[in-house]
């Protein structure tokens, strides 16, 4: 417990210095969410990735598809809905690491309506009022920070990550309220809860999805790389009020002025398709 | 007087205001349409696979810059290709990207896509879209289209899912496919087909 106050100290200072790097330059902003890809590591996060495939062919997608098959739509809606309720008060804190204090009084409202009115989450009242959700983790105010993503990294397990998502990752358990709340057995209950169903229903969620990558990708590797950085990239930039297709715009208008342009890539073949 | 000044003022800005609600109502209307053809043609149970193939294909090409698409994705290959290359590229890319987004916009079956909003993004127009997750009101997807008009006609070129683009992923694959490959063209357009031959 001592040792939590420590680490929760030390990030408070980060806080108090972050104050004085927080930028939303818009210049500074756009270079943190327009980052490309860099994977120095590739051939060690390829062989990775290929034991997290097996791992998850063995072990979470049997699970994911039993999890589809026996509840109903509407008992799994309840869970997704109970598990978003349960990342509002870790977004409150974020919301307020990001000085978005009316964000903050959304999420917590979310919180408070869906806890009681909602019963315990499980419905979604607090959406009726106009609170909508957004979920907000300790990677994004990291970037908030100004702190760059750094090389994209795959981890054992946990899949596809970057120095600073993982960071966030690991200090989210130190700043998420839901894990101080209670007796040690309790705080057991919740962790498993969260971690063990948010990842059965997020894969039962994307069986298809996945299945599809996975059968028809030219390379699965590189799709689910790309699916990653600009998922983190596309919620990094609305938390930096950049807009959030702005990798995507700079790509095809660099490509329509350029690449399109018939004397630049030879002619314009207009071919029949067979059928 | 200073009633009629209010007035007029007022009639003013909710004209404004109106032109700008209206920005992209044709945009909006051909992403709907082209969404709700496609979601019937892949949800007629009426039709067997063959006949939903030639209608989808159809949709795709009359909807969607094909020709823009492959170029893209391929880069800076496109350039270094001969004609008989290319030719063989858009043929294969063509048969996987039909079935490829068949199977992606086969997951939204029976559901319906809600147009939200539309703004202008440089020479593009991107219309905003959600899908509701099936028995509830408020878990959502966000679907964003990107459209070009070229020569007056406008197409859709890319179709981004909760901030995902989904040709920006193509495009990233097929350079990491190549860079793997000895940058070989036709080790692609092989790859291609043998997943066309499976499906």
């Amino acid at each position: 417990m001592k040792s939590k106050l420590v680490l929760f100290l030390i990030l408070v200072s980060f806080v108090v210095s972050g104050c004085a790097s927080a930028t939303k330059d818009q210049v500074v902003a756009e270079s943190i969410v327009s980052q490309k890809v860099s994977d120095p590591i590739e051939p060690l996060n390829r062989a990775v990735f290929s034991f997290n495939t097996v791992f998850d062919k063995v072990a979470v997608r049997p699970v994911a598809i039993l999890y589809r098959g026996i509840l109903p739509e509407f008992v799994r809606n309840r869970i997704a809905y109970s598990l978003d309720n349960l990342s509002m008060p870790v977004t409150t804190i974020n919301n307020i690491l990001q000085f978005e204090f009316g964000k903050a009084g959304v999420s917590t409202a979310r919180f408070v309506i869906n806890s009681t009115i909602g019963i315990l989450g499980f419905f979604d009242p607090a959406s009726y009022f106009g609170l909508e959700a957004d979920y907000e983790d300790f990677g994004q105010t990291l970037a908030v920070w100004g702190v760059p993503t750094g090389p994209y990294i795959v981890l054992p397990f946990l899949g596809p990550s970057t120095p600073r998502d993982f960071t966030g990752l690991l200090s989210t358990s130190l700043i998420d309220p839901t894990y101080q709340v209670g007796n040690s057995t309790n705080r057991d209950l919740f962790r498993s809860y969260r971690m063990g169903v948010g990842v059965v229903n997020f894969r039962s969620e994307n069986i298809e999805i996945f299945d599809d990558l996975q059968n028809n990708s030219i390379d699965y590797y590189a799709a689910v790389r790309s699916f990653y950085n600009q998922s983190r990239n596309s919620q990094v930039s609305d938390n930096l009020e950049v807009s959030p297709s702005i990798n995507q715009d700079n790509l095809f208008n660099e490509f329509e002025e350029f690449d399109l342009d018939d004397n630049y890539i030879g002619p314009d073949v207009s071919i029949s398709y067979p059928e | 007087m200073q009633i009629k000044k209010i007035l007029i003022l007022a009639l003013f800005i909710s004209s404004i205001n109106s032109f700008a609600l209206a920005n992209f109502e044709a945009e909006e209307k051909f992403v709907s349409n082209f969404a709700d053809n496609a979601i019937s043609i892949l949800s007629n149970d009426s039709l067997d696979a063959s006949q939903k193939n030639i209608q989808f294909t159809e949709l795709v090409m009359s909807s969607i810059d094909m020709n823009l698409i492959s170029k893209f994705v391929l880069s800076k290959y496109w350039k270094l290709a001969t004609d008989d290359q290319k030719k063989a590229y858009q043929v294969a890319f063509k048969q996987y990207f039909i079935s490829s987004y068949a199977n992606k916009l086969d997951q939204y079956s029976g559901e319906k896509v809600i147009i939200v909003s539309s703004n202008a993004a440089k020479k593009f127009v991107i219309v905003k879209s959600n899908i509701v997750r099936d028995g509830t009101d408020t878990l959502k997807i966000e679907l964003d289209w990107r459209l070009l008009t070229r020569d007056g006609q406008t197409k859709i070129i890319d179709l981004s899912i909760e901030g995902i683009s989904l040709i920006i992923a193509q495009r990233e694959e097929f350079q990491s496919f190549l860079a793997n490959n000895d940058n070989s063209l036709d080790a692609l357009i092989n790859k291609l087909n043998s997943i066309n031959n499976k499906n």
